[in-house]
Parts: C-alpha cells; sequence; structure tokens
C-alpha cells in the first residue's frame, strides 16, 4: 500500500480533475504550489509510478517592451495610415504624423512599413504621403497577420509557436526580425496519471495528512479525519543532556551509605587546621619531614590558631613527644614549641578529625567514626597527584580491640566497599600507628590494589587525649578504586573540567 | 619516604641471596621492612627501593638491609654484637659552639675494604641521613675522613667567618669560610644554617688543618675517601645529642659490615667538662610482657614464641620467663621507644597473613552527618532541573576570585607555600570555578547548565583555626538565550521544593548586570545572589553566551530550616 503525502495527494487530485493529464502550468494554477515544489511533487510520484511526466520541446514566444507599446496603440504604419486616410487620402508626412501622435522615433519607421505593405506611395520631393490604392482611403485597411500576433500575444502571459494557428505563425519571423518579440526554446512538461495512481487518488482522497498532532486535532476530534504522517524512526535525533550528579561524588555517597550500614558515625571538620591536631596530637615531631613547606600547605595570614581550650591535652603531648610522660615510650627527645603547634596548615589528611574526636568529651565506648574529607598537600598536578582530593578514614573504639578486629575492618571493607574477592595483609608505617598494616584487595579484571592503610594508634596518641582504651585508625584508597570502576587512569578526571566527559559518563 | 638505591650484587656479597633476575622475590622479602621495589634498572642491577618507615634509618643502605633481613629470610637469627676498640681520637668541643652546633661524634674504622660500588653506597647513605634525619642537615651532617691524613687530638670550636681559609671539595683554590657561603654550590644549599651566627663551626686537627666546615663542606685534602683509603675517620655534628650519635652509628656500622675495625673517639665538652666516648655500639635491655602483646596481637603466645619471634626480627633475647622477655634492642633500632614497637615487629615475624581477621561485632549505630540529608536533597533538585553536577578545587587564585569577576580583592585564606601560581588560596564563593569550568568547555554543546555543592571557606576570628567552612551551592545557565528569567525560575522552583520561603531584593554587584540582580533573602537576611553575569566578566572568562546564575549559602538556609522543624 502506498503511502502519500498531503501535497502528493493534491497533485493526483488536480490530475483526476483534469481528467488524468496535465501540464505542470495547470496543476500550478490548480495547486497554488510554486513551480519548484510541483515539479518536486512529480517526480515522488513518478518514483511511486503514480504519474508519468512527458516531455515536450516548445518554443516560447514573448513581446519586447517596444512590442507591447504597438500591442497597446497599434503598429506606427497602421497609425500613420489612419492619419493620412482621416487627411483625405494625402498629405505632408509631418502633418500626417503629428495627426498620428507619433512618437518621434516611430516616424521613419512608420512610413518605411507603410511603403513596404503597399499601403502608401511617398513623394520625397514634397514630403508627400498618399494612400496608394486610391479605393482605400474609403474603407479601412484589413488587419495583416503581425497585427492579429501581436493582440495575441498580449493577451497571454506566455505562448508557444505551436499553440499558433498557422497565419499567426507566419508572422513570427517578421516581428522578431523588427524585435517586437522574442523566441527561445522551452520544454513543456505534462503529467499523466498512471492506474495506480487514480486508485491511491480515489482512496486517499478525503484525508489530509500532517506531521504535527496538536492540541487542536484532539480537542475537536479532527485527528479523527487526519492521517498522521509515518516518520523515518532511524534517523539521526538531536542529544539530549540530562542533568546528572558527578559521577565520583555518587561514588563517594555509596561508601558512605556502606560506612553507614556497618556502623560508622560521620565525622566533619574544616580544611583550615591546627598543626596540633594534624601532627602533634598525631605523635608526629615537630622536625617531621611531613611538615616541611614542601610537604603541608601553610596559612600566610591567620598564621596561628587557638588551642587554649585544649590545655591539658596540649601540655600533654608536649610531654609526650619530649619525654614519653606517662605512655611508656621514650618520647622523640626533641624539644616541642606550643607556637609551633598552634600554626595554621591546610589539612594533609583526615587523621586530625580521628585525633579531635577522640578527644572529645562526647566520645563513645565503642564507637566507630568515619569521614570523608578534603585534604590538601603542595603537589604539581598530574597523572598521578592532585594536590587536594578526598580522603576516606576513621577510627573504631573498643576495650578489647586487637591486630585480628583491625585486619577484620580491614577484610570487610574490601569485601564491602571494593567488593574484592581476596585481600592480603603487609606491614605499613604511621608516625601514630603500631602496628601498621596495609590491605591489599584483589577484584576479578581489577587485579590487585593497594585499598588502605591502617593501624592501631600508638599509646603516644591516644594516651595524651584522654583515651585508656585501643583505637583502631584505618584509611581507604577510594580514588583508585574510583578509577578503576570508572575505566580512568588519569587521576585529574576526578576534578574534570571537561564538560563533555562528565555528559558522556555512564551512570549505571 | 625515603629511596634507596640497592646494588643487588652487593646485596648479595652482604646477604648470600642472589635477587637478580627475581626481583618479585626480593619485593616480597622487603615487606617485612616495610620495603618496596619502585623500579629496577635490569642492565645494572640497581633496585631502587621505597622504605616507608621514615623512623629506620638503619635501613637506608645496602648493609642496613642485610642487616635486617639475615633473620626473615633464617640465615642468621638474633642479635648482631659489634665491638668497639679503644678510643684513639680526642677531640675537643668549644663551648662557644651550645647556641650553634654544640654535639659531636666521632669514630676510627680501620681496614675497611673499600671499591668505588661502596663508596657511592655510602655516599649514598650519607645523603638520605644528611636529608631526612638529619633535617637537610639542620639537625647532623656527616664528614667521612682519609685517616692516614690527619694527626689527632682534633678540635671543634668556632672561628669569625674571615679567620680561617682552606680548598673545600671539589675546589682547587682555598677559600674562607664567608667565601665559601657565597660560591660553594654546597654554602650557597645550606649556608642558611650557619649564616645567622657570628662565628661559624669548624673542625680542625692538632696541625690546624682544617677537617670540615660543618655542616657545608670537607676539606678537599683530608675529607676525600677512595677505594685506596683504608682507614676512615667519621664525625657528626648536630644540635641534637642522641640524633648525633644515632647518626653515626648507622655510617660506622656500614663500614663495620664492609671488614673494617672500630675504634672509638673521645668527645671533651668544654662548656660542662663531660667526656663522651663515641660511637657506643650497646643494646638497651626492655621488658616486654607476653599479656601485653597478645592483648593487642589477639593471639595466644607463649614466652618461648614471642623470644623466637624476635630473634627472627633480629632482636636478642636475654631472659625469657613465662610472663615476659627480656630483649636486647640493638644499637641501631633507633625507632624503638615503647614496647609496642616490639610487638609490631613479633606480628611481623610472625606474619599478617597468619592472624585471622576477625569483624567484632560491636553495638553502635552508624549515622551520617546531620546536614548530609539536606545536602544530597538539594543535588537531586538541581539535577531534576536539568543542571550537570561538577566537582572543582577549593584551593584557586584572587585573580580567579575577584579580578576576573569584576570584584574588589578582599581577604581570603591564603596560602604561605603555593605549589602553583594558580593555587594559592582558598575559595570564598563557588561562582568563579563555575566560570573557569565553562571557560574551559566553550567546544562543547549549548546550553550549558552546570552546579556545585561545595565547600568555602571564610576568615572568622571566633574560631580555634580562625576559619568557617560552609556548604554552597551554585548554579549556572549559559546559551544564547540565557537570562535571569530562566535562572530566577530555577532558583524558585528550588526552593519550593526544598520548602524555603523566599524573597529576593534589589542589590548592586559587580559580577552582575545591573537591574537584573537580586539578594536572595530567606528570614529576612541575606543568603545569596541570583541574576546575569556582567558582560564584562563573560569577556574576562571568554565566553561568548550569556549565563546567568545564583549561589547561596546552602548551610545556612539547612540550619534555619532545621531550627524551624526544631
Amino acid at each position: 500500500m502506498v503511502e502519500l503525502r498531503a501535497h502528493e495527494q493534491k497533485i493526483l487530485s488536480a490530475l483526476e480533475k483534469f481528467g488524468g493529464t496535465a501540464t505542470v502550468e495547470d496543476l500550478i494554477a490548480e495547486c497554488g504550489f510554486p513551480d519548484a515544489a510541483v515539479m518536486r511533487v512529480a517526480l515522488t510520484l513518478k518514483e511511486k509510478d503514480l504519474v508519468k511526466i512527458y516531455a515536450e520541446q516548445q518554443t516560447q514566444l514573448r513581446l519586447t517592451s517596444e512590442g507591447e507599446h504597438h500591442a497597446k496603440n497599434g503598429l506606427p504604419e497602421r497609425r500613420l495610415i489612419k492619419a493620412v486616410a482621416a487627411l483625405g487620402g494625402a498629405a505632408n508626412l509631418n502633418q500626417a504624423a503629428e495627426k498620428a501622435g507619433l512618437e518621434p522615433q516611430f516616424k521613419q519607421i512608420a512610413l518605411g512599413w507603410a511603403i513596404r505593405k503597399k499601403w502608401a506611395i511617398y513623394d520625397s520631393a514634397t514630403n508627400t504621403v498618399r494612400i496608394a490604392d486610391p479605393r482605400l482611403h474609403q474603407v479601412v485597411i484589413p488587419e495583416e497577420n503581425d497585427e492579429a500576433l501581436l493582440t495575441f500575444l498580449s493577451a497571454r502571459q506566455q505562448t508557444t509557436l505551436e499553440d499558433l494557428t498557422p497565419e499567426l505563425q507566419s508572422a513570427v519571423e517578421t516581428l522578431k526580425k523588427r524585435k517586437l518579440l522574442t523566441v527561445e526554446p522551452k520544454t513543456k512538461r505534462k503529467l499523466e496519471i498512471t492506474h495506480a495512481g487514480l486508485h491511491a487518488a480515489t482512496r486517499r482522497a478525503a484525508a489530509a495528512e500532517i506531521t504535527q498532532l496538536t492540541p487542536e486535532h484532539i480537542i475537536t476530534g479532527k485527528w479523527r479525519k487526519v492521517n498522521l504522517q509515518k516518520y523515518n524512526i532511524q534517523a539521526p535525533v538531536a542529544k539530549t543532556w540530562p542533568g546528572k550528579k558527578h559521577p565520583y561524588l555518587s561514588f563517594l555517597e555509596e561508601v558512605r551509605m556502606k560506612l553507614v550500614q556497618l556502623g560508622f558515625k560521620e565525622m566533619t571538620g574544616t580544611s583550615v587546621e591546627t598543626a596540633f591536631f594534624n601532627f602533634d596530637a598525631l605523635y608526629t615531631p615537630q622536625d617531621h619531614p611531613a611538615r616541611e613547606p614542601s610537604d603541608i600547605y601553610y596559612v600566610k595570614s591567620p598564621a596561628y590558631g587557638d588551642i587554649s581550650k585544649y590545655k591539658t591535652a596540649v601540655e600533654h603531648v608536649k610531654e609526650t613527644h619530649e619525654n614519653g610522660w606517662k605512655t611508656g615510650s621514650t618520647g622523640w627527645h626533641s624539644t616541642y614549641a606550643i607556637r609551633e603547634a598552634e600554626r595554621l596548615i591546610l589539612r594533609g589528611h583526615g587523621t586530625c578529625l580521628s585525633a579531635r574526636t577522640l578527644l572529645s568529651k562526647d566520645l563513645e565506648v565503642p564507637s566507630r567514626y568515619f569521614s570523608i574529607a578534603r585534604v590538601y598537600r603542595p603537589e604539581v598536578i598530574d597523572k598521578t597527584h592532585l594536590s587536594e582530593f578526598n580522603q576516606v578514614e576513621g577510627i573504631v573504639v573498643d576495650e578489647h580491640l586487637t591486630l585480628r578486629d583491625l585486619l577484620g575492618v580491614l577484610e570487610k571493607f574490601a569485601r564491602e566497599i571494593a567488593g574484592a574477592d581476596k585481600v592480603r595483609f603487609k606491614p605499613d608505617y604511621f608516625p601514630f600507628t603500631e602496628p601498621s598494616v596495609e590491605l591489599s584487595a584483589y577484584k576479578e579484571g581489577y587485579g590487585w590494589i593497594e585499598f588502605g592503610g591502617s593501624g592501631i594508634f600508638r599509646p603516644e596518641v591516644t594516651l595524651p587525649l584522654g583515651v585508656q582504651v585501643p583505637v583502631i585508625a584505618w584509611g581507604l584508597g577510594v580514588d583508585r578504586l574510583f578509577m578503576m570502576r570508572a575505566g580512568i587512569d588519569d587521576i585529574r578526571y576526578i576534578f574534570s573540567q571537561d564538560l563533555d566527559w562528565l555528559r558522556r559518563k555512564q551512570v549505571a | 619516604m625515603p629511596t634507596i638505591d640497592v646494588d643487588l650484587g652487593e646485596l648479595k656479597k652482604l646477604l648470600g641471596v642472589a635477587y637478580r633476575g627475581d626481583v618479585e622475590k626480593l619485593d616480597s622479602d622487603l615487606a617485612f621492612v616495610k620495603g618496596e621495589v619502585k623500579l629496577y634498572n635490569r642492565q645494572e642491577g640497581i633496585a631502587s627501593i621505597e622504605i616507608k618507615d621514615t623512623n629506620r634509618p638503619d635501613l637506608w643502605s645496602v648493609e642496613g638491609l642485610a642487616r635486617a633481613l639475615r633473620g626473615y629470610l633464617g640465615i642468621e637469627k638474633g642479635l648482631k654484637e659489634y665491638i668497639v676498640g679503644e678510643a684513639v681520637v680526642d677531640v675537643s668541643v668549644d663551648s662557644r659552639l651550645r647556641t650553634i652546633r654544640p654535639f659531636m661524634g666521632c669514630a676510627v674504622v680501620k681496614n675497611v675494604a673499600l671499591s668505588d660500588t661502596v663508596i657511592r653506597g655510602l655516599m649514598h647513605l650519607q645523603d638520605k641521613l644528611d636529608q631526612t634525619y638529619g633535617r637537610n642537615r639542620q639537625k647532623t651532617s656527616i664528614g667521612l675522613y682519609d685517616y692516614s691524613l690527619i694527626v689527632p687530638p682534633l678540635s671543634y670550636k668556632v672561628v669569625k667567618p674571615e679567620a680561617v681559609r682552606f680548598v673545600p671539595l671539589g675546589f682547587s683554590d682555598s677559600l674562607s669560610l664567608a667565601e665559601i657561603l657565597e660560591q660553594h654550590p654546597k654554602g650557597i644549599e645550606y649556608g642558611s644554617i650557619v649564616k645567622r651566627h657570628e662565628v661559624y663551626p669548624i673542625i680542625m686537627d692538632s696541625q690546624n688543618k682544617v677537617l670540615s666546615f660543618p655542616p657545608i663542606i670537607n676539606s678537599n685534602d683530608l675529607g676525600r675517601v677512595t677505594a685506596e683509603t683504608r682507614d676512615v675517620l667519621v664525625e657528626v655534628t648536630g644540635t641534637v645529642h642522641e640524633t648525633v650519635l644515632n647518626t653515626l652509628k648507622l655510617v660506622t656500622l656500614a663500614l663495620v659490615d664492609r671488614g673494617g675495625r672500630v675504634f672509638a673517639a673521645t668527645m671533651q665538652y668544654e662548656s660542662d667538662g663531660l667526656r663522651v666516648v663515641t660511637p657506643d655500639f650497646r643494646s638497651r635491655l626492655m621488658e616486654l610482657h607476653v599479656d601485653y602483646t597478645n592483648k593487642i596481637l589477639g593471639l595466644r603466645l607463649s614466652a618461648k614464641q614471642i623470644a623466637e619471634l624476635l630473634l627472627t626480627a633480629g632482636f636478642g633475647v636475654e631472659s625469657v620467663s613465662v610472663e615476659s622477655v627480656g630483649v636486647l634492642v640493638p644499637c641501631y633500632r633507633v625507632d624503638v621507644m615503647h614496647p609496642v614497637d616490639l610487638v609490631e615487629d613479633v606480628a611481623v615475624a610472625y606474619g599478617y597473613n597468619n592472624i585471622k581477621p576477625v569483624w567484632r561485632e560491636l553495638p553502635t549505630t552508624g549515622c551520617v552527618k546531620p546536614e548530609q540529608r539536606l545536602l544530597d536533597v538539594a543535588r537531586e533538585l538541581l539535577v531534576g532541573l536539568g543542571y550537570q553536577e561538577v566537582l572543582t578545587y577549593n584551593l584557586t587564585n584572587p585573580e580567579t576570585l575577584f579580578d576576573r569577576m569584576n570584584c574588589e580583592r578582599t581577604r581570603v585564606v591564603e596560602v604561605a607555600n603555593p605549589k602553583v601560581v594558580t593555587m594559592t588560596c582558598l575559595r570564598n564563593w563557588l561562582l568563579p570555578s563555575l566560570m573557569e569550568f565553562l571557560s574551559s568547555n566553550q567546544s562543547v554543546e549549548f546550553p550549558q547548565r552546570i552546579f556545585e555543592l561545595g565547600k568555602v571557606t571564610l576568615l572568622d576570628e571566633s574560631k580555634e583555626t580562625k576559619t568557617r567552612d560552609e556548604d554552597w551551592l551554585a548554579a549556572v545557565t549559559s546559551h544564547s538565550a540565557a537570562g535571569f528569567t530562566e535562572i530566577k525560575s530555577a532558583l524558585d522552583a528550588f526552593f519550593m521544593n526544598f520548602g524555603v520561603d523566599w524573597q529576593i531584593r534589589e542589590t548592586a554587584h559587580p559580577s552582575f548586570i545591573e537591574g537584573r540582580v537580586g539578594a536572595v533573602v530567606v528570614n529576612d537576611e541575606e543568603v545569596g545572589v541570583v541574576g546575569e553575569v556582567y558582560p564584562g566578566v563573560l569577556e574576562a572568562w571568554k565566553l561568548e553566551n550569556p549565563a546567568a546564575t545564583f549561589e547561596i549559602n546552602l548551610e545556612k538556609i539547612i540550619k534555619n530550616k532545621q531550627a524551624k522543624l526544631g
């Protein structure tokens, strides 16, 4: 079954009305489409074998502007001879021309053709024009073919040579020579409806076709009478970019929910931290390389914070650094300056939050805490380094915790968060934990990845903060996990400035 | 973390294990000492090994690594005894050094078998110790000399910067100390350590020949150790006595492991008459309780088992009773500060992977931070409004925060030691980050609608850290027809769904078009701004499309909301 578009339908109906055959001109007049549109539709219909197109070579005639002028006023020789007749059959040329109202440029032309057509005789000595046949001045000289053609053409826009009677055709050459008309070849097309076309025209004659269904169609019920155009559903469409969450932040949300499910409570803090919580409380000596300006950002102004409300803890930390205080340790044997502990820095790890929690009077035993903290390091950003990133870490506090519990926590994280199949532990080092453990997780398809560092806080950390029970401290390498999941090997994508990447990143 | 280059041929000589061709085995053995092979130069057989423990300088040489691994590999367990011969050098230490660089340690190692490779390794150790353990020579610095050229006793004293001249290592002309600080590369590098003093430290022998200008440079005549050198004098100066003595032990032991024999030196401190004989290789006795060990490890080890594991880890065992082990801590284990350090070594020797993990059930309830739920709701609403979430850095620079935003510069949290010029301060509003984001996406399809819920850091004298962080929310729409109406409509939809009544109040803001910007008001308090971005700002960011935006203090809005709900 052939489907027809609205234009096609209209042309077929028009052809039917014309009795099956019509010229393009006829169809333009009937349908009101522009020329090009009719031809375009005609070609489509031809492809569907609904019409046949015939072409004829024709000669098109068109009056020039002078031709138009004479068609309106009469040929100059006719006007001259009329004036001579009115003046009694013979007259001075100038008088006759004046009488005829001839434009000066046509005076000689009028005389020439009057003589050529043997209507008049001219005496140059006296400049007199005389009607050739003395009988004629009484009667009207009959219209000749050239004049008839002029009249005929002026009544029509376009005429072809083939449309003319043989009499009129004989005058074409004369008028062409007189530059009163032009002659151009032209292809004339005719459409003839085929049997199939006739069938299609009748079948769909009643229904119009529309592209966009409108509220009007629906409200008025008009949709029942229209045909909804079928679309090429394979055609490509414009891209839509929905609003989406950032893939990395969605991933962190997932991690956060897992930790909550495992019984961990979220801790928060600020980007700017005192050296006391970032280092001193974590038993990092005041001359430790991690405190060099190459490893930690110092705040320019204000340069110092206020730790006066932690006076006791600060004193205990100071003594622990210097001589071990009551912790059973030798301490660092280094001098400890409280001023140095007040230095403001951009926190270099999330462990400062754990130190704050341990010192807080709200610390519960047993308890589990976690934080997702933005941390800062003076690194030059490249494929594997960021100067700020997020750390997921926390603590477990309970009276009976042992290294086995620490390994248990790590194993749980590896399985629950990284979806690991196997885990492996290695000795690790942090100034604030002993023993310290590195966690590697194995996942099919990813291989082994380092997924965490952890340990049991040293007594030099917990005791000065007033905590008498063991505390497990852990941190997770979530960025590596995210990169593996997201299939990226450049850590800069976490803070990607590439909108196109974010738009195309799949969320499922 | 220190990284040391280890010649595997030398490691084989010292340890008897051939790792060339089996670097994986080396990597897995290094786990015992928290080491990792980072790079391996197959051709030269040199492995770059990272030692995670910054407090184990005894591992920063091939000699030290061999010493530490031998127990774990079952080659030789227990304490390795080192003996010091009688004092052969006297050193007088000037009391005027007390405020400059007061301490010194010294030793002579005779009959050392040196080769170019061994010397390279020694220089490497010296370098690592100077840098890391000696805090860039501030705390300690090391000097090595050809002992045969030196005539004891030595004097460690101070001189005026111009008073003494000598030829520094690597130079051919003699320079004054002041000139060395100006001209010698090491003088330029480390000069700041001594410059603030009126007099500089110097070490000389009895013939007034200069050994060294510590911590800057040795003499070119005496301070040059070659493969032909048989007897080596080692000297360490510094500001912390214990660190000086430890450093001396570490360097000397490396030479002893190369077959040398150590002789002591006597430091005579003029300031208090104290006499100190260096080096001291005696081990320390520490008592490790069985209960304590098991309580930390969650194991049921006997005293005998613990003793056995400690021997594997290279400790000595003086006594074993039911409750405790008398542990001899070798002189080079300067990291051992507390019995817990021994416990870890017991666990490492036992093998972490032989310990069964256990997940302890604890009656704790997990929860997110109180504002987290509403923060998530806010993000979801913006996503629903068709905005793409972005994540940008908190670190930025004043040009981004103010200049390009057509704003006057105000005080923000600046870092004292920025690494790059684009990251010099923390942001105090989010919009500049979003404009920066748009400016790197000019070739990406429009319309572009993005948002960020992020932290801003504001100065706040009342806080411990003199600052506070707040969660703010900013959104931008940018396309050929972006304008005030669109963004106001989005903001209105946000507030309506967030359950917050808001008003808009006329305001002026240099980043926005006059008359197309409003202050966002909640509870009679301004909490943000909404408007059409000023074309000058668009131009500064090289944006070709109009942009409209809002930025609100979400933290304040959430707090108000929670306060209302009680």
